[in-house]
């Protein structure tokens, strides 16, 4: 039993940094159609952009996020102006390709800078945990939840109440008609784009936090984004955040009741019954 | 989770930033011609800082042979040269630049890749194209179990790779009894994992947990919460650095205790140290070899290990790692095998390495009927107030074991 | 002229260039001959691909499973009957994987675009994570294969299977089949309504893709002598047949065997002229060509207007 607990506790904690993961991802794919392949690439450029600082300025990890958000905000803003923007109506496997061999180039851009050597950020409170019961928690891993959840708010409150966002979710549902009430498409599709790369920034500062850092270590965060996105629908910061905590709370469950070399099977399997069973997920809305 | 890796396509190889083709200026006495051995390693791709390391160990025994009177084959003299490609990291490529290197380069010795995986593809072509290969970077007996007879290991089998710390934990006192183990599920750690769950068992201690987590995975909550429920008085790890360094944290952020936490990658690099500070304090590692353990050295080559460690550093900047140690040592097994033998012909060479028997600064070198060298102990070292001490086998220590490892609230 | 086969000039080259090819072991060289091998099994998997990605328009993201499943078969033929004939190492992989196909492609088959790729990406990662578990299969440890003694055995069946998969795809441009597919690909409800079993013709394309990928692995097990979960699922295995066929030209016969030839010499002159940062280039290269050519070579020389045409074109799919 007090294992059950504590690998309750273990999958919300990870649920939501999958959350965060989760949340760009899912923009740019429900609101501009587009699977983000370069995804993970932006994750790792957050988490070295939090490492730079850590190690020169002795910055801390939280305080770091909201530049590295800006960072990759603006970079991820020149990428859909600049590049993905000429083939956006292309059929789906243009994009596709396009954003694998953008990640391929970030990726190997960062090889070369940083090589391929693991990195770690360790801080004075790191490995400090609380215990409630039989269930101890790591400070570091609540304040990111914390992190998390404030930053999924914000995201919300961004898409209802501001103009830019009301303009994003109106274009979500037709492009042409938000176009032809003044609604200046191809800055917004950046924005959206940026947003998306800025949350992947985020999501890189918090798992530097707990998980080492190497050029290729945002890759399987892509996968993660998947599944928190079929698990939760698309295009919504609910479905986010639903998705990233079902998704952690099933691979902790997973690895210790099926067993851990299956952890990420386990994931990938309950993907694809929920693609065969109910492909809008939990909170996602039935497409026409 | 799946990760893409950024593993190049196989590609035509010519001598890009690796290629060395100028030879260090000979010694006094001229020499008859030069020895050109081949390597395939990484120069780029997940394994180009491990690829590098092992150049450097290869290298740095080219420069000494050159400078010191080159290898004696029957009453002439040679030089050495070593002909690198770059294998990306990539077994199938790895392949190719061998055969490369046999059949057009006309290499008849072979210096092994990095990692497992490349050192299997390797041995299959070197088997077929029959040539000789010594590796110090391949340690996963599944290579071995072929029936292969080109391939031949310097280093300790997989499987020995934590028995060290366990035949160690037995002269400690209070004995620690119960051990977990958790390896990553690839070739090389369950074979380290299964070792030492087969030492333990045969040795009365009680193997209370045993499992593999994926390869690369970034979650070990589930196996370092099941461990804890446990209480063992060991906790073992086959893996990966980045793993152990996961590992490590989890522990400490879960206040999972024990007498001993062991590792069969990780204390040995100083990035682990590095990056957790004093977190990785009383940690113990299995160890091919460490600067502070103590061997002696075979005549004909540099002396001792200290002296090894020191003469290295001056050349590279940095004391040596295993792998540059181990990688040193496969040129080393070449140089004697071909000095025994008298003669450049790779059968005649492949036959003497099967004999060889020799003390080196390394350790014996010397290979059963499969070719992997299972005379070579395993040391074990302990990181203590963030040095790197070598703590046994006796015979090469250089200080006590720190046991037990305090409670983490207690550091 | 040519119809769906594509360009009938191109088509003729691509044929000659694969004879020309079959002449390589006799070049006597191992790393010519390796590398000739990589680009027939590259080529193989992208006309596996190319089937339902080209022709029927559901692209798949996965289909590296296939030929996982292929040298997984030729590895347990070795490690538990001591087989090493590689007719019969094709043959059972293609009967394993075509089976592996129908069973999941019924269900799998019903999701459409974005769903179905990821669905065949989560197929790929998952059963590579199984298969790393199996004890059966060597689990992460892997298993040796033993190459056979006459080596070059292996090239010529490479070269054997993607001659095959070559004459396939061109058959079934001039069959029932292959309209079939197309008609699927252009506007699926229209097609049922005109009559056209989908479901039932997208499971054949599946399952034919699949015995192409499996072929190719059979013969690659033992010709790499070496087989685990990293080396049977590779990503590069998963992705490059899509960039050549995509570089080559998606939905045509010779599309793949030009893509994989292209895309080889590419990779091959950025590594002899930029070692460190070659993997870069790639993916520069796989921009550029997605940005510029998203149809491929062989739509290139098709269009009117020719390099200009090109031009033209671009941004033909922007916002």
């Amino acid at each position: 039993m007090e294992l059950f607990a504590q690998d309750l506790v273990n999958g919300i904690l990870a649920g939501g940094i999958f959350a965060v993961v989760a949340l760009g991802f899912s923009l740019v794919w429900g609101i501009m159609n587009i699977i983000n392949l370069a995804h993970g690439a932006y994750i790792m450029m957050g988490a070295y952009t939090s490492y730079v600082l850590f190690s020169t300025w002795h910055l801390d990890p939280f305080l770091s996020l909201p530049l590295a958000f800006g960072l990759l905000y603006f970079f991820g803003y020149g990428v859909q102006r600049f590049v993905i923007n000429y083939v956006v109506r292309a059929p789906l496997l243009t994009p596709f390709l396009l954003t694998f061999g953008l990640s391929l180039l970030i990726v190997n851009v960062a090889l070369f800078i940083f090589h391929g050597d693991t990195k770690g950020i360790t801080t004075q409170y790191s490995g400090s945990n609380i215990s409630i019961g039989t269930v101890t928690i790591a400070w570091t891993k609540l304040w990111t939840l914390v992190v998390a959840l404030i930053i999924t708010t914000g995201m919300q409150a961004f898409l209802t109440a501001s103009r830019t966002g009301r303009a994003i979710r109106a274009m979500a549902l037709d492009i042409d008609a938000a176009q032809l009430a003044g609604v200046r498409v191809s800055h917004l599709y950046a924005v959206v784009y940026g947003l998306g790369a800025g949350l992947a920034g985020a999501a890189g500062v918090l798992i530097s936090l707990s998980y080492s850092l190497q050029p290729s270590m945002g890759d399987p965060f892509v996968i993660t984004a998947f599944v928190c996105c079929v698990l939760g629908g698309l295009g919504t910061v609910q479905g986010a955040l639903v998705g990233g905590l079902l998704y952690g709370v099933l691979e902790a469950f997973g690895s210790q009741y099926v067993g851990t070399g299956l952890q990420d099977a386990v994931a990938l399997v309950v993907l694809l019954l929920v693609l065969i069973i109910r492909p809008r997920g939990i909170l996602g809305k039935a497409t026409a | 989770m799946g990760c893409i890796r950024v593993g190049g396509f196989p590609a035509l190889a010519i001598a890009g930033a690796l290629a060395l083709t100028t030879a260090v200026p000979a010694p006094a006495s001229a020499a008859n011609g030069t020895i050109v051995f081949g390597a395939a390693l990484a120069a780029t791709g997940s394994t180009a800082r491990e690829g590098e390391l092992t150049k450097e160990g290869y290298d740095f025994w080219k420069d000494y042979v050159n400078s010191h009177g080159g290898i004696k084959v029957a009453d002439k003299i040679y030089n050495v040269d070593i002909k690198y490609y770059d294998d990306e990291s990539n077994p199938q490529t790895a392949a190719r630049l061998i055969e490369k290197l046999v059949s057009e380069d006309h290499v008849s010795f072979i210096l092994g890749p990095y990692g497992s995986a490349n050192s299997a593809t390797a041995a299959a072509v070197v088997e077929r194209l029959k040539v000789p290969m010594v590796e110090g970077n391949g340690a996963a007996a599944s290579i071995f179990s072929q029936g292969y007879k080109y391939t031949f290991a310097v280093l300790a089998p997989g499987f020995k790779y934590l028995q060290g710390i366990l035949e160690m934990a037995r002269t400690l006192k209070p004995v620690p009894k119960t051990v977990a183990i958790a390896t990553a599920n690839d070739t090389f750690s369950v074979e380290v994992g299964q070792g030492a769950a087969d030492y333990a068992n045969a040795h009365g201690m009680t193997v209370v947990y045993q499992n593999k987590y994926p390869a690369a995975t970034t979650d070990v909550s589930a196996v370092v919460s099941a461990i804890k429920a446990l209480h063992p008085d060991m906790i073992l790890n086959g893996g990966h650095l980045d793993e152990a360094l996961l590992l490590q944290r989890t522990f400490k952020e879960q206040s999972v205790n024990a007498k001993i936490f062991g590792y069969s990658v990780g204390p040995d690099t100083p990035d682990f140290r590095k990056t957790l500070g004093k977190d990785a304090n009383w940690v113990f590692g299995g160890t091919q070899w460490s600067p502070t353990a103590k061997y002696r050295g075979a005549p004909g080559f540099i002396g001792d290990s200290n002296v090894y460690a020191a003469a290295f550093n001056k050349q590279y900047g940095h004391l040596p790692e295993y792998h540059n140690a181990e990688s040193t040592a496969a040129c080393l097994a070449f140089m004697y095998a071909i000095e025994r033998a008298g003669s450049l012909d790779p059968q005649k060479v492949r036959d003497a390495l099967q004999h060889l028997d020799v003390v080196t600064f390394y350790g014996i070198l010397k290979f059963d009927s499969r070719g992997l060298n299972v005379y070579k102990p395993m040391a074990v070292n302990q990181i203590q107030n963030g040095e790197l001490m070598t703590v046994w086998p006796l015979g090469v220590q250089n200080a006590k074991p720190a046991y037990p490892t305090p409670p983490w609230n207690a550091r | 002229m040519g119809g769906l086969s594509g360009n009938a000039t191109a088509l003729r080259v691509t044929v000659a260039i694969l004879i020309l090819l079959a002449f390589v072991p006799l070049l006597h060289s191992g790393y010519d001959e390796n590398l000739g091998r990589s680009v027939l099994m590259f080529a193989t998997l992208s006309f596996g691909w190319n089937i339902l990605g080209g022709y029927t328009g559901y692209v798949s993201f996965g289909n590296v499973v296939f030929f996982g499943i292929g040298t997984y078969t030729s590895a347990a033929l070795w490690q538990h009957w001591h087989q090493q004939s590689i007719p019969l190492a094709i043959g059972c992989a293609v009967v394993v994987a075509v089976a592996f196909a129908i069973v999941l492609g019924i269900p799998i088959l019903r999701l459409r675009g974005h769903y179905f790729a990821i669905a065949t990406l989560g197929i790929a990662l998952a059963t590579e994570e199984i298969v790393a578990n199996i004890d059966w299969l060597g689990a992460g440890s892997g298993q040796a294969v033993r190459p056979l003694e006459a080596f070059s055995s292996y090239y010529f069946a490479m070269w054997a299977v993607c001659a095959a998969s070559m004459l396939v795809t061109y058959l079934i441009t001039r069959s029932k089949l292959g309209y079939a597919f197309v008609a699927i690909r252009e506007n699926e409800e229209a097609a049922a309504v005109l009559g056209v079993d989908a479901t039932r013709y997208k499971v054949i394309a599946w399952a034919i893709s699949a015995a192409m990928a499996a072929a190719a692995g059979a013969v690659f097990a033992g010709a790499n002598g070496f087989i685990d979960p990293p080396t049977a699922f590779a990503t590069d295995d998963n992705v490059f047949p899509i960039v050549m066929a995509l570089l080559g030209g998606v939905g045509t016969v010779a599309g793949p065997l030009i893509g994989a030839l292209i895309l080889t010499a590419i990779n091959e002159t950025l590594w002899s002229h930029f070692p460190q940062i070659h993997t870069l280039f790639f993916g520069a290269v796989i921009v550029l060509v997605v940005l510029f050519l998203p149809r491929g070579l062989l739509w290139l020389m098709n269009t009117r207007g020719g390099w200009r045409g090109v031009v033209a074109a671009f941004g033909a799919y922007r916002l």
